[in-house]
């Protein structure tokens, strides 16, 4: 196909996928449902399918979508903000970060006392994280740099959430709590998990109109602010927004790995470097890559979604690093 | 007018009180040995450094000027030429219609400029070095404005980019720009209407190239013997439409 061509399409057809893994993602389960059904359900809350599709499918698809999205666009923002397209949440430590936050709430017994302070724990885990790589590893850093500011980050961040684990007093229900973070899935999402994380449309929507500044930024902060871009402030937005959405992405669904190197990286082989472009693409590419990933993970008897990212991603990043190499 | 007024300008060690004035419609060389600090000097002209001192562009305190406006008054081309995306050259060097509302002016007569039509779509981060420069001259091209500052621009091209590159210069100043080229050919530097010379982080010398560039100045700053002598003398062929 020509280039033109794809980057025209590239969003229906983005769209169109996201719409059907959705339909798809809300009929497959224990119960299969048609779509016929699925439609009844919606309307008829108080049916069987209605039941299944408003208590148990319908919350997990919206997590799914929003996790989707979140790691996904902050995936783009850190590659353009660190101009190396091998940043990603879960390679620099901040998606620990989130968790980190997020499992010492969950053992201090802080998390039940209110809706608000699992995400706000993993927002402050996240700022940690980034506020480290940052120093460690200044912008436009070499990859070899930023990778092992990440490694470093990633193993201390694990050794705060083993030294967690590991203590005597926390309970075995607490400690169950605490693996479903490690471990990243969609398993009992409730409409609380999805309100949550609700404010990952807001960054969505404050990020939209950011694409053509990524776009100067990604070739060099000095060149872009000799082009007329108030560099500072860019960045500030952009840091922000990633570790927010980064943070209440984790704090859903725990760490989920690789969604914000692969989608990005593909999207960018498939239309090409704008940033106006990947903003949209990467948003509604994300989601759709999670909600298959989970609907993949469950028609293969409960995968979590955590390993079945990493899984597609692993293999993924190892290719990147030989083509590169 | 002043297009760029610098009054009692540091940046740390790196540069240590330096004063100039440039007037409209001037090309001037700044020359000087390794780590003098003429990217610095730029850099600190551009507006890109934490500073002490005063930058004025066009009469205006560079800190009052909003970014956007920036953009449109000053193109400054860094000596580095990395790209880590794919962006295609057009789109590069459109984004030096940025601060115009991406208005795509003069983009295609900047791609001819640099002798990039031919390239136009390629990825930037497949060019080689001497291309990679094209394409950041072009960019400062298109947005067309009045104060250039460019860092060794001349390093990585070829003899016939370099002199196009001197001609499309000497154009931008007749129609009253300021184009302040960082060099270290002092040949070239002679072909220049005004030469800053830099010492240690500090402006040695300024004036007319023959009048600045003598052999005694040559001696202290680069430590080399000057003497005029016929030598090669390169041009542009006549027929050339640079």
């Amino acid at each position: 196909m020509h280039a033109t061509t794809r980057q025209r399409l590239a969003l229906p057809i983005a769209l169109t996928a996201l719409v059907a893994l959705a339909l798809l993602s809300l009929a497959v389960g224990d119960m299969r449902l048609s779509v016929s059904e699925i439609g009844q359900g919606l309307v008829d809350r108080d049916s069987l399918a209605g039941t299944i599709l408003w208590q148990i499918r319908l919350p997990r698809l919206l997590v799914a979508v929003l996790v989707g999205a979140a790691l996904s666009a902050s995936g783009l923002v850190m590659q353009a903000y660190f101009r190396n397209s091998l940043a990603s949440p879960g390679l620099l430590g901040v998606s620990s970060g989130g968790a980190a936050g997020a499992v010492i709430a969950i053992a201090a017994g802080w998390a039940g006392a209110s809706l608000l302070v699992l995400p706000v724990a993993a927002i402050l885990g996240a700022l940690v994280a980034t506020a480290a790589v940052l120093s460690l590893a200044r912008k436009g850093a070499s990859t070899e740099r930023l990778l092992l500011a990440g490694v470093a980050l990633n193993a201390l961040l694990g050794a705060v959430t083993s030294y967690v684990l590991s203590q005597a007093n926390v309970s075995f229900e607490r400690n169950g709590q605490i693996l479903f973070w490690l471990l990243g899935g969609l398993e009992d999402r409730t409409w609380e998990h999805a309100v949550m994380a609700l404010p990952i449309v807001l960054g969505a929507i404050v990020l939209w109109p950011l694409g053509r500044q990524m776009d100067l930024l990604s070739l060099g902060a000095n060149e872009a602010q000799s082009l007329g871009v108030n560099v500072r402030r860019l960045r500030r937005q952009l840091l922000v927004l990633s570790t927010l959405m980064t943070a209440l992405g984790t704090a859903v669904a725990g760490t989920v790995g690789f969604v914000g190197l692969i989608v990005p990286h593909l999207l960018r082989l498939l239309v090409g470097p704008e940033h106006r472009r990947l903003v949209p693409l990467s948003l509604i590419g994300g989601a759709a890559f999670v909600v298959a990933c989970d609907v993949f993970g469950r028609s293969v008897g409960g995968l979590r979604l955590g390993i079945v990212t990493s899984l597609v991603g692993g293999p993924f990043f190892l290719w990147l690093l030989r083509r590169s190499a | 007018m002043t297009t760029l007024s610098i009054t009692n300008l540091s940046v740390g060690e790196r540069l240590r009180d330096v004063s100039l004035e440039l007037p409209d419609g001037v090309l001037v060389a700044l020359v000087g040995p390794n780590g003098s600090g003429k990217s610095t000097l730029l850099q600190a002209a551009a507006g890109l450094l934490p500073a002490t001192g005063r930058v004025v562009w066009r009469g205006r305190p560079f800190s009052a000027i909003p970014f956007i406006e920036r953009g449109q008054l000053t193109a400054w081309v860094p000596q580095e030429a990395q790209f880590e995306f794919g962006f295609s050259v057009r789109s590069v060097v459109a984004q030096g219609r940025f601060a115009h509302g991406d208005d795509d002016a003069g983009v295609e007569s900047a791609l001819a400029a640099m002798d990039l039509l031919a390239l136009a779509e390629r990825p930037v981060n497949q060019l080689s070095g001497g291309e990679r420069h094209r394409v950041l001259l072009a960019r400062a091209l298109a947005t067309a404005a009045p104060l250039q500052l460019w860092d060794e621009p001349l390093a990585a091209l070829d003899v016939r980019h370099a002199l196009q590159t001197l001609v499309l210069a000497d154009n931008l100043k007749k129609r009253g720009g300021t184009v302040l080229v960082s060099l270290h050919d002092l040949r070239v530097a002679h072909c220049f209407d005004y030469v800053v010379v830099m010492q240690a982080g500090r402006i040695a010398a300024q004036g007319r190239p023959d009048a600045v560039l003598t052999p005694e100045l040559l001696l202290n700053v680069f430590g080399v013997q000057a003497r005029l002598e016929p030598g090669l003398t390169l041009s542009l062929p006549s027929t050339s439409s640079a």
